[in-house]
């Protein structure tokens, strides 16, 4: 296992991951802080949340690229056919690799809070509210992409398809709005119900998660935080026993 | 293999002049559209809720603050700048209650409100910025007075509609908010003063000065020496114009 987490995290260096994210969240900084000022009060609470959302996407969609490049590449070089020659389990195999990955994503999350903190001077207890919501968030994404990674081998249709997992979980709080509105002619329909209810019941509730208000005013619900956790719990079960049963099928 | 030869030997001068062909067609193309130029709307139409809650992806306070930033530029059309009386104020309207539906607990959309859409040329316009703040202040009036103020103010200084003025300031006397000054309660007074009744003016200072007296309402010395002075005066105006106070 240990060697695994050494393995994913040279692997991060090797691919330039944590170059390319900090790049690129340097970049964000640097535009929702100029975005921020340019406000014409509440600079300090437009940066923030600048810089909450605009992080949040650089950071998912920076571990779907690595964690599906990586599985793909790991599949074409045989390096996973070599490690399992060892004796590891498939089980700590997936295991490893997931905590790997989490662990590589939380590096980067940990300097973005420290960041985020020292810039935006917010709450504190809000601010590691935040992060520890973004990183069941992440954790939740990294465990589909790697899913998907297994299942699907080819790397782009393993982005595309966490991409889209990612996109309709975070679109999943109007997906249940919409099941409530009667305004829509369209969704007044019957098959219209059924599906919306049919993908709301199956996708987690991102949209709840790590919001950026939070960095400015708080927690106003503490309630949300035992919801998401909760949320985070089943649903890294359910991907992560999804993903066992899928590898003990596989043959190499 | 005549014809073979022929195109190998040819094909690169045939490419060249297709080449040439379509390059003129892009000029011609290009020429000939030239008037065609992009529609910028100084203000567009707001998005609607439910495109709001879509675009948001479940954090509906980083969208507040892209299309409050892109409300607080609009007119910034990359060709100077428009003039406040050419922007269709209905939309303005718009825009702000979609903010507020995403977050009403900023600053920002109301001080755009009242320091920044206020100083239209065109001052029928200014209605919409008033009934936007008055809209967003009755939701909490003790936390947002001060825009509740500033619907006065602007309905007072700038438009200059003193009855919709007052009605406003009677809202404004309601707040409970512990950091509203005294003079929130006083603004109907005022207003009234400033339509000429006096004596309702009285009325509404004597009723603060009554409030103290009960112990409903703690005023400091300095606000009730100002009040008795307020009282006093218009008595002095209430009986020079041979009017019993008592009837106010």
């Amino acid at each position: 296992m240990k060697s695994i987490f050494k393995y994913i995290l040279k692997n991060a260096l090797r691919d330039r991951l944590y170059i390319g994210v900090f790049l690129a969240l340097a970049l964000a900084f640097a535009l929702s802080i100029f975005l921020g000022n340019t406000m014409l009060v509440e600079q300090k609470q437009s940066s923030a949340a600048f810089i909450a959302g605009s992080c949040r996407v650089i950071i998912v969609f920076g571990m779907i690229l690595f964690v599906c490049l990586s599985v793909a590449r790991a599949f074409e070089n045989k390096e996973i056919e070599f490690i399992l020659s060892k004796a590891i389990s498939r089980e700590k195999f997936i295991l490893g690799y997931l905590c790997g990955f989490y662990l590589a994503a939380l590096l980067i999350l940990l300097i973005l809070a420290l960041a985020i903190f020292a810039i935006t001077q917010s709450n504190l207890a809000a601010t590691f509210a935040w992060l520890g919501a973004l990183s069941l968030e992440i954790f939740i994404i990294i465990a589909f992409a790697l899913l998907t990674s297994l299942i699907l081998k080819n790397p782009l249709a393993a982005i595309m398809a966490s991409c889209g997992f990612y996109i309709l979980s975070r679109l999943m709080g109007i997906f249940i709005i919409s099941l409530q509105s009667t305004n829509n002619v369209i969704l007044q329909q019957k098959p219209a119900q059924i599906a919306i209810k049919i993908i709301s019941l199956i996708f987690p509730r991102l949209d709840l998660f790590a919001q950026s208000s939070w960095l400015n005013y708080g927690i106003s619900d503490l309630q949300i935080l035992t919801t998401i956790g909760l949320q985070s719990l089943i649903y890294i079960g359910l991907l992560l026993f999804m993903s066992f049963y899928d590898f003990k099928q596989k043959q190499f | 293999m005549n014809r073979e030869i022929f195109y190998h030997l040819n094909s690169s001068r045939f490419f060249f002049w297709i080449f040439a062909l379509i390059f003129c067609c892009q000029l011609f193309f290009s020429n000939h559209f030239h008037g065609v130029q992009a529609k910028i709307e100084i203000v567009p139409p707001a998005p609607s809720k439910q495109s709001a809650a879509i675009l948001s992806f479940g954090d509906n306070e980083f969208l507040f603050r892209i299309l409050s930033s892109r409300l607080q530029n609009s007119g910034d059309v990359f060709a100077g700048f428009v003039s406040l009386k050419n922007y269709n104020y209905a939309r303005i309207y718009d825009w702000m209650t979609m903010l507020d539906g995403l977050n009403n607990q900023s600053r920002l959309v109301p001080a755009l409100a009242s320091y920044y859409y206020s100083q239209t040329q065109q001052i029928e316009d200014v209605r919409y910025v008033i009934k936007y703040l008055e809209e967003h202040s009755e939701k909490n009036i003790d936390a947002n007075w001060w825009w509740l103020f500033q619907a006065v103010f602007i309905a007072k200084d700038i438009l200059k509609d003193l009855d919709l003025a007052l009605k406003l300031s009677e809202k404004l006397a309601q707040n409970n908010a512990e950091n509203a000054p005294l003079w929130t309660k006083q603004m109907p007074a005022f207003i009234l003063e400033k339509q000429g009744r006096g004596c309702l003016a009285f009325k509404a200072i004597r009723n603060l000065i009554e409030q103290s007296e009960n112990g409903a309402r703690k005023i400091s010395a300095s606000e009730m020496e100002f009040m008795r002075y307020f009282i006093k005066d218009r008595l002095q105006k209430l009986q020079n114009q041979k009017f019993n106070p008592d009837k106010c």
